[in-house]
């Protein structure tokens, strides 16, 4: 799956697309199947906007452990905020869709390369 | 310190005026993104993950109460309650709105504060030593100097489109707290033989993707002809630096395709040609000048019984002592550094609250002197050590108390990916697991001066290079990895990291660095750094620690 | 054809231009032109001596100390910013007042924009092809936004350690 995503002009804010409107939590973002033409259309009409947002492009999402998130970590925390502050950002309002973004982050998935190290 | 006459102050008036007039052309649809980037850019303005981030200048990392209460205010009223120093003595606030940023620039002007040349392809905010003025060990007050480059290069006409950006340092003291060598151009304030003051003239240091020490190129500059030859330097290198590749358009690409002989014998050309015409008169020098040594030092002795008492009394305070605590020239004073790396704080970030606790201490015990360093503390540089326990005291209330400065759980980190679009991992959670395994204050003395410095990215705003331990977070497949590196030094004794060995996952990185640190002290030497050890020793030990079971 | 705008006497007018801009591979025209420095060198000489108004265009790859002793025949020489971010030219217009007391026009062409008039005016320029459509009063605005400056350069403005005297 696919969603829309751009920075508001006026205040840099993430924000999503859902059918024609700008939203700013993820768990409203609309999605797109990952053939779906409207994806790319929905980028057309987005770039017709510059005064509204800025670099609108679309994102891939994957199943989570709890929910569809975004692929990649740079995405998750744009949707949520820092992880440095849980207060700021997105994730504040807290709720169900925060935790399940929140439980796709994780820490990096282990390699064979974790255990090269010698623990005390 | 300078304080800004009425050019410079309706200077800022006009450029906050131009930049509201281009906030509104890009609202209104006057003007596109692509136009307006660049702009938003010499206005210290970007784009982030979250919000705007705007960058606001230190000039030569130096201000006084008023200007500290600004960053305050503008926490509150336009961000989150909070702002953070950056390796170039700056601050950064994270949360801004575009259409706010207007109303911010004004506010900074009316306090001589602007965001002007904080990004963009020009001669960014020069960066100094944060002890100038309070230190016997500097020669002049290397502030003089900054303040004439502040002004040289503000809307240089010539040199505000160059390949790339440019940083300059000034530094007057064989002790180097500037990272001099890691500068586009470095300046070092010499005396010469006859006790005239001149510059050792560093080009073409940087970090980045392509790490360089900028070699010398001339060993003494006579200090009258400082304009003249910075400008024949960024003539040659406006003229040559490379356009087509912004990875090796920075003037240390140059310096090293040419070979530091030949580069500074084309600058030394042009330098030649240009003559004297460019060169700062005598009197404006003097006018500067006499802005800086107006300090009004009382004489005292050279101890206190306050502070003698205090530190037999409060084990804390001796610690603070110990470590934050330095040399200051003028008897019965002290520097003292006020750490931003407290336990599980994001290095060098500081609260609005905790700012206006800093402007009070400044003012009422520090001659309204406050400093930036590019270790991304703060410096209260002229204290009476009678004040010394009040302050430290005061800053306890405020968790403003750390006493690890230089040692391992005070370090460098860039925002990361946290807030940075640039970013490929993150930085600070990096640097909050090492303080956490190294929180015993004990432990950290005993390991001695440390520095480990992190970035997020290849572009090394976290200073990677020049750490005693330093930490590249990269993107391995969609993942956050590190790289780490050893025997970096960004001091007097300046030299570049090596590569330590694969990078590793997020969560080993403490673990590595703990075994790192317990190399150290196996191997170490009287009283060795782990800089030194590492000198001494080599790479293999330290190697063999951390990737033991590998082969 | 973008408008030109004259700096003459410390004002900014609209202005004519005289000059044909002779690509490398057409003839030349009857009138002023405007030549590549290339073609400059090969046949210049022969132009300039039977009287014709000769301008040279120049990149800014391209050094003008090759053009210093052609410099007081010339009538023009066009600075092509290739695109605004190329800061070569304001090296170029400061060397030809400054080092060469080059006293024809120095015409800016290419991606001029009215954001760099003030730094164009200060480093010599005195005429510009706003490439984008700015009129003389938005230009005469842009380049005098600033009460101050800091520096000694082609414009003789008096920087502030000089109104400070």
């Amino acid at each position: 799956m696919k969603a829309l995503t751009a920075n508001r002009l006026i205040d840099g804010e993430v924000v999503f697309w859902q059918a024609g409107q700008w939203v700013e939590r993820f768990a409203d973002a609309q999605l797109f199947a990952d053939d779906d033409a409207a994806g790319p259309a929905a980028v057309d009409t987005a770039k017709t906007q510059p005064t509204v947002i800025v670099e609108p492009y679309l994102i891939d999402l994957t199943q989570g452990p709890a929910g569809l998130a975004p692929v990649s970590y740079r995405e998750r925390i744009r949707a949520l905020g820092p992880t440095n502050e849980p207060t700021h950002g997105k994730q504040a309002e807290g709720g169900a869709a925060i935790a399940a973004l929140q439980a796709a982050t994780g820490a990096a998935r282990s390699t064979g390369r974790v255990d090269l190290i010698r623990r005390k | 310190m300078y304080s800004y006459d009425i050019i410079d102050q309706e200077f800022l008036e006009d450029r906050a005026a131009e930049f509201r007039g281009q906030v509104v052309a890009r609202l209104a649809g006057d003007i596109t993104e692509d136009q307006f980037k660049p702009l938003r850019l010499m206005n210290g303005l970007y784009l982030q993950l979250h919000a705007y981030m705007l960058r606001v200048a230190v000039p030569y990392g130096s201000l006084n109460p008023t200007q500290f209460r600004a960053f305050a205010h503008i926490a509150r009223t336009w961000d989150k309650g909070y702002g953070h120093f950056t390796t170039r003595q700056n601050i950064q606030f994270n949360w801004i709105k575009l259409g706010d940023t207007p109303d911010i620039l004004d506010h900074l002007a009316g306090v001589q504060m602007h965001a002007i040349q904080t990004s963009g392809n020009c001669i960014r905010n020069v960066t100094s030593d944060p002890y100038a003025g309070a230190t016997a060990q500097e020669v002049d007050d290397p502030r003089v100097w900054s303040e004439v480059l502040r002004q040289w290069s503000t809307l240089h006409p010539e040199f505000s489109y160059l390949p790339r950006k440019f940083k300059i340092a000034v530094t007057a003291s064989e002790i180097d707290r500037t990272a001099a060598r890691a500068h586009d151009i470095g300046l070092k304030v010499l005396r010469g033989a006859d006790g005239a003051l001149g510059f050792e003239v560093m080009v073409g240091g940087g970090q980045g993707r392509t790490p360089y020490l900028a070699p010398t190129i001339k060993p003494f500059l006579p200090a009258a002809r400082l304009i003249s030859y910075l400008e024949a330097i960024l003539r040659v290198y406006n003229r040559h630096g490379r356009r087509d590749n912004s990875y090796k358009a920075r003037i240390k690409i140059l310096v090293a395709s040419l070979g530091a002989e030949e580069f500074g014998r084309q600058v030394e050309e042009e330098w030649l040609k240009i003559g004297e015409g460019r060169d700062l008169p005598d009197t404006e020098l003097a006018r500067i000048r006499g802005s800086f040594i107006r300090v009004p030092f009382e004489t005292a002795p050279p101890h206190s019984d306050i502070f003698d008492a205090e530190h037999a009394a409060d084990r804390s305070f001796a610690r603070f002592v110990r470590n934050n605590v330095k040399a200051h020239k003028q008897p019965g004073y002290a520097i003292v550094e006020i750490s931003l790396k407290a336990p599980g704080a994001t290095p060098g970030d500081a609260s609005a609250e905790q700012m206006d606790a800093v402007a009070d201490l400044a003012e009422r015990y520090g001659l309204s002197d406050i400093r930036v360093t590019h270790e991304q503390n703060l410096v209260l540089p002229h204290v009476k050590l009678d004040d010394v326990p009040a302050v430290h005291r005061a800053l306890q209330s405020v968790g403003l108390a750390t006493s690890n400065i230089s040692l391992i759980s005070d370090i460098i980190a860039c925002p990361g990916l946290d807030y940075c679009a640039l970013a490929n991992a993150r930085a600070i959670p990096v640097a909050q697991a090492i303080q956490d395994r190294f929180a015993d204050a004990d432990r950290a003395e005993d390991i001695g001066e440390l520095k480990i410095k992190i970035s997020g990215c290849i572009n090394a705003c976290g200073h990677h290079h020049i750490g005693h331990i330093g930490v590249l977070g990269v993107d391995k497949k969609g993942e956050e990895f590190y790289q780490l590196s050893l025997g970096g030094s960004g001091a007097e004794d300046a030299s570049l990291a090596s590569i330590l060995g694969p990078a590793l996952p997020a969560d080993k990185v403490a673990d590595a660095v703990d075994k790192l640190v317990e190399t150290y002290l196996g191997l170490r030497q009287a009283d060795e750094r782990f800089l030194d050890t590492f000198r001494r020793a080599g790479m293999a030990p330290f190697k063999e620690a951390v990737y033991a079971d590998a082969h | 054809m973008p408008t030109l705008i004259r700096l003459a006497d410390g004002r900014f007018s609209n202005a004519e231009d005289v000059f044909t801009d002779v690509a490398d591979e057409d003839d030349i025209p009857a009138g002023p032109v405007i030549l590549s420095l290339t073609r400059f060198q090969a046949e210049g000489d022969a132009l300039v001596t039977a009287g014709r108004t000769v301008g040279v265009r120049i990149q800014t790859d391209e050094a003008i100390e090759d053009l210093a002793y052609d410099l007081p025949r010339l009538a023009l020489v066009a600075v092509v910013f290739p695109k605004f971010r190329d800061g070569r030219t304001f090296t170029t217009a400061a060397l030809l007042r400054e080092r060469f007391a080059y006293k024809g026009e120095v015409r800016a062409v290419g991606d001029v924009l009215t954001q760099q008039a003030n730094f164009m005016v200060r480093t010599g320029f005195d005429s510009f092809a706003p490439a984008d459509g700015a009129t003389p009063e938005q230009w005469a605005r842009a380049a005098g936004l600033f009460r101050h400056v800091y520096q000694r350069a082609a414009d003789h403005r008096p920087p502030a350690f000089e109104e400070r005297g």
